[in-house]
């Protein structure tokens, strides 16, 4: 009888985990997908893409929608540009921040401000390939006939208070990452999409000065 | 030791006095204040915001909701919410949400009373007054603490500054400006006690 319960709350456990992700389902031997991550990002030596970021204000019925360039560099070099509607631009250069809002430039240490570096650990982890090896998650991984799901849970007491999960979209054909997707806790989330990416083309080490 | 003693007094003396003292007290209808009022159906901001030696930017969604309450959403650029206030219009406030590095009461109190100036709600208020001289326009709504003050020109046509205070001293000037579709494109507040300037520049979208 006990038996039975379990392997009934069991396949209910099942079918809401299949449910969450609609076209998903979980993968069972998440060890190759680990392997195949961590090799393809090893070959993985840049990226240059555009983004579009879309914030969903839920309870507002609102939705922010901004556009810019993203270049990504080995190891731990990323420049975040957005243009449209608005200026700001974000350089990650191993542990300094360079932040240019339009008004001001503001250079920030990250080993200074540890929710700054955690939140960028994210971005560069998730391009990087090394969020699956990042101790502030536990991860699972779904997928379906084109791409990978990768959810994050924080762990880190800090990150638990912002992000309910952090859902990283896996493209099965090189393993690069075309979607991100920060839930927060509210509801509300902010969806990164990379389009037009180039892998492993040459991108000039002057686009991640920080002067 | 006199002359620091009387220095000293009028120093009080001064400090006691009543803001605008000089000023005359006048039963004007600031009905004409009404057109200041912005109505954010949907409005997106650049937000700059210094304190304490710090610059913060971000995004500031101001919407007014259905129910006629006024949500306030302030986040980061890359999409991380800050917080996410609500100003209901019979003057209650309730926040949604806010990170645990802002959240504390003062910090709170400073941003809704900050906020409140802005937004006009409170014009309801019957015991308003206008004080006039020979240029400008001060209509007042006494708070429990302090006063509103939104300062116009002498025919009430154009909105100059707005600003919170106590009896004797401004605590906070804030201005609206170029109006678009009822909308304030520049919004500025700055604290005159301590070292606290907003500013917000309309985003086009």
């Amino acid at each position: 009888m006990r038996k039975q319960f379990f392997l009934l709350m069991l396949s209910i456990c099942c079918v809401a985990v299949q449910a969450q992700y609609t076209g998903y389902s979980p993968l069972t031997d998440f060890s190759k997908f680990k392997e195949q991550f961590s090799l393809a990002s090893q070959k993985t030596t840049s990226i240059k893409s555009d983004f579009v970021q879309e914030k969903n204000l839920s309870m507002l019925s609102e939705k922010i929608i901004s556009k810019g360039k993203f270049w990504f560099k080995k190891d731990n070099l990323v420049r975040m540009e957005y243009v449209q509607p608005f200026q700001y631009l974000m350089i990650i250069n191993k542990n300094n921040v360079f932040i240019k809002d339009g008004q001001k430039e503001n250079k920030v240490s990250t080993t200074s401000n540890k929710l700054f570096q955690q939140i960028n650990k994210i971005t560069v982890d998730c391009v990087q390939g090394t969020a699956l090896s990042n101790t502030d998650f536990s991860y699972k991984v779904f997928d379906n006939e084109k791409t990978f799901l990768v959810e994050l849970t924080p762990t880190a007491k800090n990150l638990k208070a912002y992000f309910k999960t952090i859902n990283i979209v896996v493209d099965k054909k090189d393993y690069s990452v075309i979607k991100i997707d920060m839930r927060e806790l509210s509801g509300d989330n902010t969806v990164i999409n990379f389009i037009n990416k180039e892998l492993n083309t040459p991108i000039a080490d002057a686009l991640f000065a920080i002067h | 030791m006199r002359y620091l003693l009387f220095i000293s007094c009028l120093f009080i003396f001064l400090s006691c006095t009543s803001l605008y003292k000089g000023l005359q007290k006048n039963s004007t209808d600031i009905s004409c204040l009404q057109k200041f009022v912005p109505s954010f159906s949907s409005a997106l901001y650049n937000a700059h915001i210094d304190v304490a030696g710090k610059h913060l930017s971000g995004l500031l969604i101001i919407k007014k909701m259905p129910d006629s309450s006024t949500r306030m959403v302030f986040s980061s650029e890359t999409g991380f919410t800050f917080f996410d206030f609500e100003f209901s219009k019979e003057g209650n406030f309730k926040v949604y949400s806010i990170i645990k590095q802002m959240d504390k009461k003062p910090v709170i109190k400073t941003l809704r009373k900050d906020f409140e100036l802005v937004l006009m709600q409170h014009l309801q208020n019957k015991k308003t007054y206008t004080l006039t001289d020979k240029t400008q326009m001060y209509i007042a709504f006494p708070q429990t603490k302090g006063y509103y003050y939104y300062i116009t020109d002498f025919l009430c046509e154009q909105l100059i500054e707005m600003e919170r205070a106590s009896k004797s001293k401004v605590v906070v000037e804030a201005i609206m400006q170029n109006y678009k579709n009822g909308m304030p494109d520049t919004i500025g507040i700055s604290h005159k006690n301590f070292n606290f300037d907003i500013g917000l520049k309309r985003i086009e979208r």
